[in-house]
């Protein structure tokens, strides 16, 4: 079972006036198949605290451990743009992150690319595909590696309305099959009720502020009252954390 | 009842579709010249302007080699003469794409590389091709070496240029995804440093190309006794117009015959990822980032026939 243990972490950027806090004394602790959102207003660090988890940026103080049954665990990360290769087709961007080139590997991310509706579009390129569609090949790619612990940045919020939704549904349906840990970045409180199971409010600053659980059965319809109630509950948690500017 | 405020655009007026195409514009162009031509030729002294036909005529002598002119015991024709010309091109090229770029890539990557080399790159650009061609001429003399050089002088500082700003605009976001898959190093480059660095190779290789060519005549004009440069010098001695135009055309007929068979095929090659003008979404044009226009480089994409063809412009020169 994947586990993330973050214990004091800290991230500043710049120094003397310039000096700007992402992240401060963050402790957090996510395991099991969990999907966990983090929720804020722009600038709360969100990203950060993925890009430190992915290991794309170091932290200023404190510790980091992602383990899997006691190993390091391996992740995979889905971002706010695709971030495809263009000049390499679909297939060849999921096989571009893996290991080796067996047929095994083929299979498994021809077996990915099918969970998101793409197995007929292995020979494309990324600017033959739509936006939509682009972003499918990243969560293809961040699957097909069979991560441990998956870090999701924001990945939804480039596209319209509709297919973010649908996207959503494939990604809860991916994500109920798999077991995995996912550690999901929105600023959609909807997106994050709809999604989640965990929902962690960061506030200006970087300070992890609340820690709120949505005991609500999956799959989840916006439409729905209890989902609009839970979306509801956690607007009202942001305005008594003050997140919501007048 | 509602009330029609627009309608679609009838298709039976104004010009046919064929006469506004850009295959049609095209065709048209050499006609433009041909008319402007023959009126200069009707209105100059005919004796200094050639008419075109008597230029057509001295071309197909010059290539069936029946005009009876010997250039000289070493050099006796028009295919000695390019082949001459084309063997210097072609080595001083090369050893200007090899220069150019191990320097381009030490200047992009370091900025005392950068600094070293900034203002020799743009006092060379600056420099005419006049005066390199006359300097070489009296260091070397009339062999090989002189015209050579002059490609290296005249092509390097584009193919420095160009790489430097391909190595600037390396895809970023597209490193950090690699290295958040914990792609190992190797295959970044391989995979995303080096494709990234492709339109700006390709910019590289047509100015280098180009300006390469134009030093290589000049100073063939001035220090050489052989080559199509040297060819052309004779015609203007000869005092015959029809000479020089001649000459000058098929440098054009070349230079478009190597663009069309050579360089275009190979940028198709390269960039056969990129989208096509009727594929989807074309709006998005986003690849996550990927930064495909450098300082030297602007990309212009146009259409024909559903093909699209990578114009890559350099700066001036």
């Amino acid at each position: 079972m994947a586990e993330i243990k973050v214990e004091g972490l800290s991230k500043e950027f710049g120094v003397g006036e310039d000096r700007v806090v992402a992240l401060e004394n963050v402790n957090l602790d996510v395991g099991g198949h969990v999907f966990v959102s983090i929720v804020g207003p722009s600038g709360c660090g969100k990203s950060t605290l993925l890009n430190i988890l992915s290991g794309i940026e170091t932290p200023s103080s404190g510790k980091v451990t992602i383990t899997q049954d006691n190993h390091d665990a391996e992740p995979g990360y889905v971002f706010q743009a695709a971030r495809l290769l263009p000049w390499r087709s679909v297939m060849d961007n999921l096989l571009f992150v893996q290991k080796d080139r067996s047929d095994e590997t083929k299979a498994r991310c021809q077996k990915y690319l099918e969970m998101v509706q793409l197995g007929d579009k292995v020979d494309k390129y990324p600017g033959e595909l739509s936006g939509g569609m682009q972003q499918r090949v990243g969560i293809a790619r961040a699957f097909s590696i069979e991560p441990d612990v998956l870090f999701m940045d924001e990945p939804f919020s480039h596209l319209d309305a509709i297919t973010a939704r649908s996207l959503r549904r494939e990604l809860h349906e991916m994500w109920s099959q798999t077991k995995k840990t996912v550690l999901f970045v929105t600023h959609d409180v909807g997106e994050a009720v709809e999604l989640s199971n965990r929902i962690l409010v960061f506030a200006k600053g970087g300070k992890l502020e609340d820690d709120l659980q949505i005991d609500l059965p999956f799959p989840r319809d916006p439409a729905e009252d209890a989902v609009a109630v839970a979306k509801a509950q956690v607007l009202r948690k942001f305005e008594e954390l003050d997140l919501i500017a007048s | 009842m509602a009330t029609v405020v627009t309608t679609a655009p009838s298709p039976g007026r104004g010009l046919p579709g064929w006469v506004k195409s850009p295959k049609f514009a095209r065709i048209l162009f050499p006609f433009v010249v041909l008319g402007i031509w023959y009126f200069i030729y009707y209105t100059l002294d005919s004796r200094i302007f050639p008419a075109p036909q008597t230029v057509a005529v001295f071309m197909w002598e010059e290539i069936t080699l029946t005009s009876g002119v010997r250039y000289s015991s070493a050099a006796e024709n028009i295919y000695v003469q390019f082949g001459i010309t084309l063997m210097r091109l072609t080595i001083g090229f090369f050893i200007a794409l090899i220069l150019g770029t191990i320097i381009g890539l030490a200047v992009g990557i370091s900025k005392k590389v950068d600094a070293f080399f900034h203002d020799w790159v743009m006092g060379v650009l600056a420099m005419p091709a006049l005066v390199y061609a006359l300097f070489l001429g009296l260091a070397l003399g009339f062999g090989n070496l002189g015209p050579i050089l002059a490609v290296v002088i005249a092509g390097t500082p584009f193919v420095i240029i160009n790489i430097r700003e391909g190595v600037r605009n390396t895809p970023k976001e597209l490193i950090d995804m690699a290295r958040s898959f914990e792609v190992p190093q190797n295959k970044i480059t391989r995979h995303v440093l080096l494709p990234s660095l492709m339109p700006f190779f390709f910019a590289a290789i047509r100015y280098a190309y180009a300006v390469g060519w134009k030093g290589l005549v000049i100073t063939e004009v001035f220090a050489s006794d052989r080559g199509m440069g040297w060819t052309i010098k004779f015609w203007y001695d000869a005092h015959r117009a029809h000479g020089v135009i001649g000459y000058a055309i098929f440098f054009i007929i070349f230079a478009l015959a190597l663009e069309k068979l050579v360089f275009d095929p190979l940028a198709d090659r390269a960039f056969k990822w990129r989208p096509k003008m009727d594929a989807v979404q074309m709006a998005e044009g986003d690849f996550g980032g990927v930064q495909r226009e450098g300082f030297l480089l602007i990309e212009d994409q146009e259409i024909e026939e559903g093909v699209d063809t990578t114009v890559a412009k350099g700066g001036n020169f």
